[in-house]
């Protein structure tokens, strides 16, 4: 066994010192990890560059027990647990919070509850009053959709004529946006097909100025200007001229007096 | 004459609608013109091409197909997918049926007329029956992957070839399953990524189909093996329509350079009989795409997205080599947009979907004849009204004291009363107007602004009281006899006394207001009435007709005047007979009773009745120089009719007091600066 001169500023006390601690299995662990030269496990291990730090020193490494090495581990994992609860209960009444924000909202939104319950129950009585008149009634219902919703996704009932003659007809939208949609896609092909990419199409202004140009004596463009160019800095411009003008005349007429 | 000033106004953003659709009809000579509009015309080819029916647009009725079927009936097919037939006598839409397949790119009616067949957005190929009343669906054809932009009919009515994007099917139809296909090149020579779509086949009685795409190529193919025969390329660009003649003997195609190529029939060897195809003229007349083209018996006819028609005979098929044998080129509309308030100077511009009232401007100089005088105030803009609804505006004016406009479209009509203070004006709405006031071809408001003249597109003529607030029918009259026609003209005498209407076949009907009857009805002439007005103190009615005759119908005395019957005995000057376009404004000077102002769309004329009338080799159009000619020289050479063409292209011109004419010219260039862009032209060295 190497004697071990004890280091004034590390060890804190020499293993003899330690007997009466009452801890001798730790103690043997110390000893053996310090014999064998290697650290011990995990939570006692000893920075070894502290080690060769010293050079004066040949002292012994830091004596760790692993009563306080646990102590410390445990006391670590319990500020993790501490701050990740913590957290969870922040996050928790964060979300808590903004569903009711959106609640409150979507209720802003919707019609009053009594005006909503008067629309869905009554509507032939609503038809009734006003005969011969052509009316959609439109309902909206609670969309799952949050305030992004726009009048597109209100559909229509159909709502029969209650006895009345025929004089209005009531239409899905589905179905009108179907049709309207074909319809757009064919305007859409046939402006692609005479106008799109790939259609050798040149401005009127070209077009016209062609002849200018092979002209015996050559002339400008038919339309030689561009006059919607710039009409922001136009107009800057024009306010400027005028408050200018008008300072200088402030000016003048105070140089008079 | 006397010396005016003359408003100049270009201030009239006029832009007419490009052709999408030509239809024409040989048994009674008439060509049916759709414009994107939605707005369908019918031109009388015999009558000297005259506009004598239209059907106003609508938004939604974006036109894409038109067809004549047996008995004078017009279908229309469109992208809103709703089959429309148009009442021919009664000017309405007769009715529209959906067609259920999505939009509508072609409509085929079969050689014996009684079937139509559809070729629509989903490639769906559908037939219908044409009943007396309606057509009904029979079935539909073998579905194809793409949609149907072109269909020809056999002419034994078996078999039809219908074009889609990069094929071309040929179909039985009495099986309605498709025999052969087609697969058409994208290019000429060479791979494209660029889907070629037909535009437009042509079944011939041989079993040739004849196809038009947009790679620019013309090709020609068997139908009975289903294989390519011959291929020509004509353009750099799509060919976008074509029209076969009823002999087969020569077609006609439309690219999208404004280019139109006649293709004949031609024997290979002067003794040989074996035919073939050739490429004979080409023809320039239009500057963007020819979307449209027919072939009438002796004519070539073409329309555009340049707005304008052009009707080009065919030298080999014309009879006699007179004028009728000359191109004849349709732009300007043939019936008056503009109407005039003389009182407050002030003109009414009708455009498709809004009106705009403007006041003319002022100038307090003098000048001698041809100065340009300048401006002290400009022309103002005081009023942009827009129509409520889908629908076209049918016809539109403003009464002479300024106080009171009305418009009307196809099922609605609406009055208003404008006040003005200092500088500005509002407008009020009269409501209630009365139910049987719905469409109105004319309306007319009389010279003391206290009575409206309503001719509605039933027939009946509506005589309404206008007062401070309120508004009252007075009278209707119903026509005695014959058919409606869309050109009614109204024109009342400044005293008040009397009213002319030229709504009907049966000729011009007068009417008496002081009594409230029928007067007597100007005898029926064979042309139609482009103008129609009756003069101040004499009660002159002076009409002028689509062949360029003037004639003066005395109304107090019921007969023709003097002055009308030597002319007409005499005959008109060949020059004016000549003239393109129809007379579209006739107006009177107050203190001169023996003149008469009329303008077309290149010449205005004052007819002087007191001096002698030009005989066929004297000068029709005085030259400018003959003013500074001896006075001799002047004395010897006048004749009744003094023309001027400084101003052109005119939309209108009036005599708004003793001295002051206002002219409305529209130059055809301020037109094309508005158009879609064209195709580019490669031209060397620029």
């Amino acid at each position: 066994m190497v004697q071990l001169r004890p280091r004034a500023s590390r060890t804190p006390v020499s293993a003899e010192a330690m007997v009466d601690e009452g801890q001798p299995a730790s103690e043997e662990a110390a000893e053996h990890g310090l014999l064998l030269g290697q650290p011990s496990s995990g939570a006692a291990a000893e920075p070894l560059d502290e080690d060769e730090d010293d050079d004066l020193d040949d002292e012994a490494p830091e004596e760790l027990t692993f009563v306080s090495a646990q102590a410390e581990a445990r006391a670590e994992e319990r500020r993790v647990r501490e701050t990740a609860r913590r957290d969870k209960t922040l996050l928790k009444e964060k979300r808590k919070r903004r569903e009711e924000l959106f609640i409150e909202q979507k209720k802003r939104k919707l019609l009053p509850d009594d005006v909503l319950e008067k629309l869905t129950t009554t509507p032939p009585a609503g038809l009734k009053k006003s005969p011969g008149t052509f009316k959609e009634v439109t309902l909206q219902k609670k969309t799952e959709r949050e305030k992004g919703s726009d009048s597109r996704n209100s559909k229509v009932q159909k709502v029969s004529s209650f006895g009345q003659s025929k004089s209005y007809v009531a239409r899905r939208l589905k179905d009108q946006d179907l049709r309207d949609s074909r319809q757009q896609a064919a305007k859409a092909f046939i402006q692609n097909s005479l106008y799109g990419p790939g259609s050798q199409r040149t401005t009127v202004n070209k077009f016209l100025s062609l002849a200018n140009k092979r002209l015996p004596v050559k002339k400008a463009a038919a339309q030689f200007l561009t006059t919607g160019w710039g009409a922001q800095k136009k107009q800057n411009a024009q306010r400027f001229k005028r408050r200018w003008m008008f300072r200088k005349k402030a000016a003048s007429g105070k140089d008079r007096s | 004459m006397g010396e005016f000033r003359v408003h100049r106004v270009r201030f009239f953003n006029y832009v007419p609608s490009g052709i999408r659709c030509v239809a024409y009809n040989n048994h009674s000579n008439r060509l049916a013109v759709s414009r994107t509009d939605g707005t369908v015309e019918i031109y009388n080819l015999s009558a000297n091409y005259f506009q004598e029916k239209f059907f106003p647009g609508h938004e939604s009725r974006s036109t894409e197909a038109l067809c004549w079927a047996k008995g004078q009936r017009l279908f229309s097919g469109g992208l809103n997918g709703e089959i429309v037939e148009y009442d021919l006598q009664a000017l309405d839409i007769k009715y529209s049926v959906d067609a259920f397949g999505g939009p509508i790119w072609s409509l085929a009616a079969s050689p014996s007329g009684s079937q139509l067949l559809i070729g629509c957005e989903d490639g769906s190929v559908k037939l219908f029956q044409i009943t007396s009343d309606k057509i009904q669906f029979e079935r539909n054809f073998d579905p194809q992957k793409s949609r149907i932009l072109s269909l020809s009919w056999h002419p034994s009515g078996t078999h039809i070839a219908a074009g889609s994007i990069d094929y071309i099917s040929v179909f039985d139809v009495k099986s309605g399953s498709a025999t052969h296909k087609m697969i058409v090149d994208r290019r000429y020579m060479g791979v494209s990524k660029r889907k070629c779509v037909i535009w437009g086949v042509a079944f011939l009685s041989d079993g040739t189909v004849i196809s038009v795409d947009s790679a620019g190529k013309v090709q020609f193919w068997d139908s009975a093996t289903g294989t390519l025969v011959k291929s020509h390329l004509i353009a750099n660009a799509d060919v976008q329509s074509i029209a076969v003649s009823d002999q087969e003997d020569s077609f006609v195609v439309g690219t999208a350079e404004g280019t139109v190529f006649h293709f004949q029939l031609v024997s290979v060897a002067s003794n040989s009989t074996e035919k073939q195809w050739v490429r004979t003229k080409p023809f320039q007349h239009h500057t963007h795409d020819v979307r449209a083209v027919a072939h009438s018996p002796t004519a070539l006819i073409s329309g555009g997205t340049d707005t304008h028609l052009v009707i080009r005979p065919l030298m080999e098929k014309v009879e006699v080599k007179n004028y009728d044998a000359a191109l004849r080129k349709i732009t300007f509309p043939h019936r008056r947009l503009i109407s005039c308030s003389k009182k407050k100077q002030l003109l009414l511009f009708q455009f498709a979907h809004h009106l705009e009232l403007w006041r003319l401007g002022a100038t307090a100089a003098a000048g001698k004849n041809g100065d340009v005088l300048p401006l002290s105030k400009n022309a103002d803009h005081l009023l942009e009204l827009k129509t409520k609804g889908p629908e076209n505006i049918i016809c539109s004016s403003v009464s002479p004291c300024g106080n009171w406009m009305a418009y009307s479209t196809a099922s609605r009509f609406f009055l208003y009363r404008l006040s003005y203070e200092h500088d500005s004006v509002s407008l009020q709405r009269v409501p209630k107007t009365p139910a049987f006031l719905r469409s109105a071809l004319q309306i007319l408001f009389s010279e003391d602004s206290t009575k409206l003249f309503v001719a509605s597109s039933q027939g009946p003529l509506h005589i309404m009281q206008l007062s401070e607030g309120c508004f009252k029918h007075v009278h209707t009259f119903q026509p005695p006899s014959g058919t409606v026609e869309a050109m009614c003209l109204l024109a009342v005498s400044p005293d008040g006394h009397w009213l002319a209407s030229s709504g009907t076949s049966a000729g011009v009907h007068v009417y008496s207001l002081k009594q409230l009857k029928p007067h007597c009805t100007v005898p029926a002439y064979n042309f139609p009435v482009t103008a129609l007005a009756i003069a101040p103190n004499t009660n002159n009615l002076v009409i002028a007709h689509s062949d360029q005759q003037v004639f003066e119908y005395s109304i107090p005395e019921k007969q023709y005047t003097e002055w009308s019957r030597t002319i007409q005995k005499q005959g008109f000057h060949y020059l004016w007979l000549q003239r393109d376009t129809p007379i579209t404004h006739i107006s009177f000077h107050p203190k001169r009773p023996m003149h008469i102002l009329l303008h077309d769309a290149y010449m205005f004329c004052i007819i002087d009745k007191a001096l002698p009338l030009p005989n066929d080799k004297s000068l029709l159009y005085n030259p400018p120089s003959l003013t500074s000619e001896s006075g001799v020289v002047r004395r010897r050479t006048p004749h009744a009719f003094k023309i001027s063409k400084k101003y052109k292209p005119l939309l209108f011109m009036e005599l708004l007091d003793e001295r002051t004419l206002v002219a409305v010219e529209r130059p055809l260039d301020a037109i094309i600066a508005q158009l879609p862009p064209p195709i580019k032209k490669k031209k060397f060295g620029t």
